[in-house]
């Protein structure tokens, strides 16, 4: 028999009764496995702290959302938000399940042509498009979504001087009852801006106007927004029918479902109140569907959702370093998984979990990273049992942002794994190492010892 | 100004044309022809006898001018219709009276006269769709024969007597050799009965008339000469049964009876068959019988009864046909008369496999993107007896499951909640909307149907969408639907466990009617491997199925309009030139593609699913025969790699030598096929696509052995149809859009 475990004894106030605000107690189970595989040998293998990405998740999570789509509205199509994760093993997921690709930068476009994706299923977004960037969007078909004004212009410019029509599509924003309103992107609907810009872009022989874009905001809670929005995108598109006889061929929601995470301060947790993609499909194609757009034209949808797709399909797991008490008593834990790496702590309550069975006792803890800097704090106050040093956590969740956000800082930024379709573990991008960090560094010459 | 100039310039021209296929059309018409070169071979014959030949032309210019004064149909002028009656009575007049000016103005006179009975006939005849056939020249004939008895001026004529006289004026000694070698071959005497009475139609009795006349046939149709020969055979046949010869004069100058009536009843009116010889062969005893008991009564008026047997038996079998209760396509009536039996016969193969459905209304499936059939007709569970012609509908997920989470509640299935749309243009006759969803597993075994809307399509032909979603439907009774239209949710109300969509069509407009066996128009079948188009078809039990999504690129592409003009570049290596087009619509409202320089068109159709061909008219030899080979049938949505396939009519593509053999054979066997096969091959972005390349093929088949083969590659951009690659097996020839 297995030699047990010590346990440390925790003192532990009784409360019997007394409900706490999520109900009688807290109970965390321990996310020993991820799809089938060991958190243990994961680590043992690739080291801690370490990213896991399950393709099987991301995949069914994909056809969750198209399913709850498709099956609302003939013609629907999603565009991979790059910025999101920008993995090439990730983006390719995507693209092979019929995703196109959505890009803010240059780096990201050549990032996708990279991945294969055909210039004429990329889309091109933000605010930051150079001269040299729209020529190869334009020459390769892109459709490129127009922010403001002045990059209208360039746009004409680069289209005339290139000898061909630029297919484009104005992003609009506007008041669809939520706060804040995102107004930095894009012209407003209210004010006239964006019927302004279309009556700049229709009679322009350069330009095609293909379609209507808005993105409403981040991690919007209600649905009913999209419904708004899309109302909003449909006069507008009926106004061209009228005046021009165009039909725009995609109207395009832009992001901004929310995963399942509990933002801070939320009362109730994310799992519970977040809307799912039906909620979001029903709104939107409702609208759609009810909308004055002639029968015969009615265009695509396109969504760019980026973290409601991979938030669940990332997981990022650690190993406790110490346990500590603080000052005034309370508990704390340290372990190597800084906000450097998970810059969306700064946001979430991410979900944290052993990686192993524990004692059902919990104490409330202070989770802090490894980084020198008194910022570093994971969860500021969580229910969590004792774990000693070695002992593994698992944070869910973390599939949006993090591989892009994240920070080299004080060191090396860890592996990325991918569980794949078989249950294998493989490498998607190796930990960074000396080598890395000093191949872009420069040392002057009188600086160097010969 | 200047096009009302164009178009008055057209318009005289094409009455020129008219007119004089008017005249050569009525030699031919005579043995339901408009054949030019039996036409030809039939003017050639008349002139045998000058006189009756020239009164003959005569006649048919006569009633070629009326007829147009008079302002009558100009396309049935043109297909000689009127001239044909007038010419034989005037090759009548011609060989009985004495060549003179009073003779001219009587065969003038009796032109009119015939014209007059045509058109008289056409009007009371027409109203039971029947031919008047040669009554009008039976009729007119007849007047003035009686009438000549009392003219002394109309001199019997002798010419008849002295045939060599004329012969010899004609073409000198040699004719006379030849007419007298082909007198005195030594034949079959029933083959020189058969080639005497094909003559005597044209008022000739000799041989070398019927063999030339005979030959003219088999150029024009194999199927008439077929018939030609079992009309004349059987009624041989019977004669000897019945002890008499019809190798004596009485019976054979009448003998084109049972030819004309061989090929009217066993391939020009009706469609050739099996059975349609098979009736030849029982109607020529009667006309055998009619014909020797009208002579016995019109013997005592000295009047020949001439066709009259032939119009007799022929105008009664056509009338009677009408008063079948079913149609039958083994004894099928021609209905577009294209005046060849072989036009008719390949026409009908083609239109029995293609169209049969054309009488239907489309019925699309009632929903968005792909459902599966839960039960199908004649299900397991409840599509039963009289009712068992309905479908359910279900939406699965990847792994094949209809529902999410635990599947406790209707929402965690797919369907529930999704858009029910309309399944064809209607009015929506009953709503019920108020009843409630049940829970999981739970059923309403009172109101069975749930929330239900019944929408009438046509009469006796009502679609009934059922289990709907409690209070989602958003039409009420009396509204007019769109196809396609969103009028409800699918829900879980009714006799319903978990929650699906309940689809059927029906006879009348109330719940719990029994249900009716109707295809849906066309639908996709979604496999694992790849897309099955299906038309006119039901889904089965377990079936992946949606509705044709439209590609909008596919879709302008060919939305062929009328007056829209189609320029194309035609260049095969060394050569280049151009082909213009019209599409242009007819009086019956049908669409086709017009090839100025050579005449010929193309019928097509747009459902709005599929773009397809129906008929080609005019030379092999253009373009447009190319153009209609390789879109012959174009599905407008694009599914990668669907395939889709279809049979060309015979007689429009394969080789003309192999078809002869064919037409001996085509009413018992069809050993040739013509194959058309189209895939949709690539396509740069399904969303908003800017080019689509799709291949197809023609390919001739000899009893399934490849004979010839085209390919074709065509692509489509935004400008439509931008270019057709032709491959034959020795060139290649491309057709580009013209600039513009």
């Amino acid at each position: 028999m297995e030699k047990l475990k010590f346990e440390r004894p925790v003192i532990s106030k009784i409360n019997a009764g007394v409900p706490d605000k999520f109900g009688m107690r807290t109970f965390i189970n321990p996310v020993t496995q991820i799809d089938g595989i060991p958190v243990k040998d994961i680590i043992d293998q690739y080291g801690s702290p370490v990213y896991v990405i399950s393709e099987k998740t991301l995949r069914s999570v994909y056809q969750e959302a198209l399913h709850a789509f498709t099956t609302r509205y003939p013609k629907v199509q999603f565009a991979w938000s790059y910025k999101t994760n920008y993995l090439n093993a990730v983006c390719r997921i995507y693209h092979q399940e019929g995703s196109w690709a959505e890009v803010v930068s240059g780096f990201e476009y050549n990032k996708a042509i990279d991945n294969g994706v055909p210039g004429n299923k990329i889309i091109f977004n933000g605010p930051d498009k150079s001269a040299g960037d729209l020529k190869k969007a334009i020459e390769n078909g892109s459709l490129i979504h127009i922010d403001h004004f002045d990059e209208l212009y360039d746009c004409i410019q680069v289209a005339k001087d290139a000898g061909k029509k630029a297919k484009i599509a104005i992003r609009v924003n506007m008041d669809t009852g939520i706060y804040p309103q995102w107004d930095r992107f894009g012209c407003n609907y209210e004010n006239g801006e964006a019927w302004d810009a279309i009556n700049k872009i229709m009679p322009d022989e350069s330009l095609e106007l293909t379609g209507l874009h808005t993105h409403i905001g981040t991690y919007i809670m209600t649905p009913a927004a999209y419904a708004v929005a899309t109302s909003k995108l449909a006069q507008l598109a009926v106004r061209i029918e009228k005046k021009y006889s165009h039909h725009i061929r995609y109207i395009d929601l832009g992001g901004g479902f929310a995963s399942k995470n509990t933002l801070k301060g939320a009362y109730l947790p994310g799992t519970d109140t977040c809307p799912s993609f039906d909620d979001y499909a029903e709104a939107i194609t409702g609208a759609l569907n009810n909308s004055d757009i002639e029968y015969g034209h009615m265009p695509a949808l396109f969504l760019e959702t980026g973290r409601a797709l991979i938030d669940d399909a990332g997981y990022l797991l650690g190993t406790v370093l110490a346990n500590k008490r603080l000052a005034n008593g309370r508990r704390s834990l340290i372990i190597d998984i800084g906000v450097n790496l998970l810059f969306t702590s700064f946001w979430y309550e991410h979900n944290i979990a052993p990686a192993q069975y524990h004692q059902n006792d919990y104490e409330d803890t202070t989770i802090y990273g490894p980084l020198c800097m008194n910022i570093d704090v994971i969860r500021a106050a969580i229910m969590f049992p004792s774990l000693n040093k070695g002992d593994h956590v698992v944070i869910s969740r973390i599939g949006a942002y993090n591989m892009t956000q994240w920070l080299q800082f004080i060191t090396y930024r860890p592996r990325v794994v991918l569980i794949n379709m078989k249950g294998e573990v493989e490498v998607i991008r190796e930990q960074e190492t000396n080598e890395t960090m000093n191949m872009l560094d420069v040392v002057p010459k009188h600086l160097k010892r010969s | 100004m200047a096009d009302r100039l164009k178009i008055k310039k057209y318009l005289k021209k094409e009455n020129t044309r008219l007119f004089f296929s008017g005249i050569i059309n009525s030699y031919s018409q005579i043995f339901f022809s408009t054949n030019r070169l039996f036409a030809a071979i039939v003017l050639v014959v008349t002139f045998f006898d000058v006189y009756a030949g020239l009164y003959g032309l005569l006649a048919v210019l006569t009633t070629q001018v009326c007829a147009y004064a008079l302002n009558f149909d100009k396309n049935i002028v043109a297909r000689g219709l009127y001239g044909f009656n007038s010419l034989l009575v005037a090759l009548g007049l011609g060989i009985y009276f004495e060549a003179s000016p009073y003779l001219f103005l009587i065969v003038v006179l009796a032109a009119l006269l015939t014209l007059f009975i045509s058109v008289m006939l056409q009007g009371v005849l027409g109203k039971y769709a029947l031919p008047y056939l040669s009554l009008p020249f039976i009729l007119a004939f007849w007047i003035f024969f009686l009438a000549s008895w009392n003219f002394p001026a109309l001199g019997i004529s002798e010419r008849g007597i002295y045939t060599f006289n004329d012969l010899y004026t004609i073409g000198g000694d040699t004719l006379v050799r030849i007419y007298e070698w082909f007198n005195g071959i030594t034949v079959v005497s029933s083959v020189k009965v058969y080639f005497i009475s094909l003559s005597a139609i044209l008022f000739q009795y000799n041989v070398l008339s019927g063999i030339i006349l005979a030959m003219g046939l088999l150029i024009f149709s194999r199927i008439a000469f077929t018939l030609s020969l079992l009309g004349f055979y059987t009624a041989y046949l019977f004669y000897m049964l019945v002890g008499a010869s019809i190798t004596e004069a009485d019976y054979s100058y009448i003998g084109f009876n049972y030819i004309l009536t061989a090929i009217a009843v066993g391939g020009f009116f009706i469609i050739p068959s099996k059975l349609s010889y098979l009736w030849v062969v029982v109607l020529i005893p009667l006309v055998a019988i009619i014909t020797t008991s009208l002579n016995a009564l019109f013997v005592v008026f000295r009047l020949p009864v001439y066709s009259l047997p032939f119009n007799i038996i022929v105008l009664t079998f056509l009338y009677i046909l009408k008063f079948r209760q079913k149609f039958s396509p083994r004894l099928a009536e021609v209905y577009i008369q294209q005046d060849s039996p072989e036009k008719n016969f390949y026409s009908f193969q083609n239109h029995i496999s293609r169209f049969r459905y054309d009488y239907y209304k489309p019925v699309k499936l009632p929903f968005m993107g792909k459902w599966s059939v839960s039960q199908g007709h004649e299900g397991e569970h409840t599509h039963k007896d009289r009712w068992k012609h309905a479908w359910d509908f279900i939406i699965l997920d990847g792994k094949g499951s209809q529902f999410k989470n635990e599947g406790n509640v209707p929402e965690d299935y797919y369907c529930f909640n999704k858009p029910v749309t309309i399944p064809a243009e209607g009015e929506v006759v009953e709503v019920v909307g108020d009843i409630h969803d049940n829970a999981i597993g739970e059923v309403n075994i009172k109101e069975n149907w749930g929330n239900t809307i019944i929408i009438r399509h046509d009469d006796h032909l009502y679609s009934k969408l059922s289990h709907l979603k409690e209070e989602s439907i958003s039409v009420k009774k009396g509204d007019r639907v769109k196809t396609g239209q969103i009028v409800a949710k699918c829900g879980n109300s009714g006799r319903s466990p978990y929650p699906h969509l309940h689809f059927q069509l029906q006879p009348f407009p109330y719940i719990g009617s029994e249900t009716i066996d109707y295809p849906l128009a066309n639908y996709i079948r979604h496999k694992d491997d790849g897309f099955e188009f299906r038309s006119y078809a039901s889904p089965d039990k377990d079936d992946t199925v949606s509705n044709i999504e439209s590609n909008s690129l596919l879709k302008e592409a060919f939305n062929l309009i009328p007056g829209q003009s189609l320029c194309f570049e035609i260049s095969n290596g060394e050569k280049k030139h151009q082909v213009n087009w019209e599409v242009m619509v007819n009086a019956y409202n049908k669409s086709y593609i017009h090839c100025k320089e050579s005449g010929a068109v193309a019928y097509f159709e747009n459902d709005g699913d599929l773009f397809y061909f129906t008929h080609y008219k005019g030379s092999r030899n253009t373009m447009l025969h190319f153009f209609y080979q390789a879109l012959y049938k174009v599905p407008e949505g694009f599914y990668k790699d669907l395939a889709i396939q279809d049979d060309y009519p015979l007689n429009v593509v394969q080789r003309k030598w192999i078809l002869w053999i064919q037409d001996f054979l085509a009413p018992f066997y069809v050993f040739l096929k013509s194959r058309f096969t189209i895939n949709c091959y690539h396509i740069d972005d399904v969303l908003s696509p800017s080019k689509i390349r799709l291949l197809s093929t023609s390919e001739n088949l000899i009893m399934d052995k490849q004979t010839g083969r085209i390919d074709f590659m065509i692509d489509i951009t935004d400008k439509g149809i931008e270019s057709v690659t032709i491959h034959t097996v020795t060139r290649q020839t491309q057709m580009k859009q013209c600039a513009e």
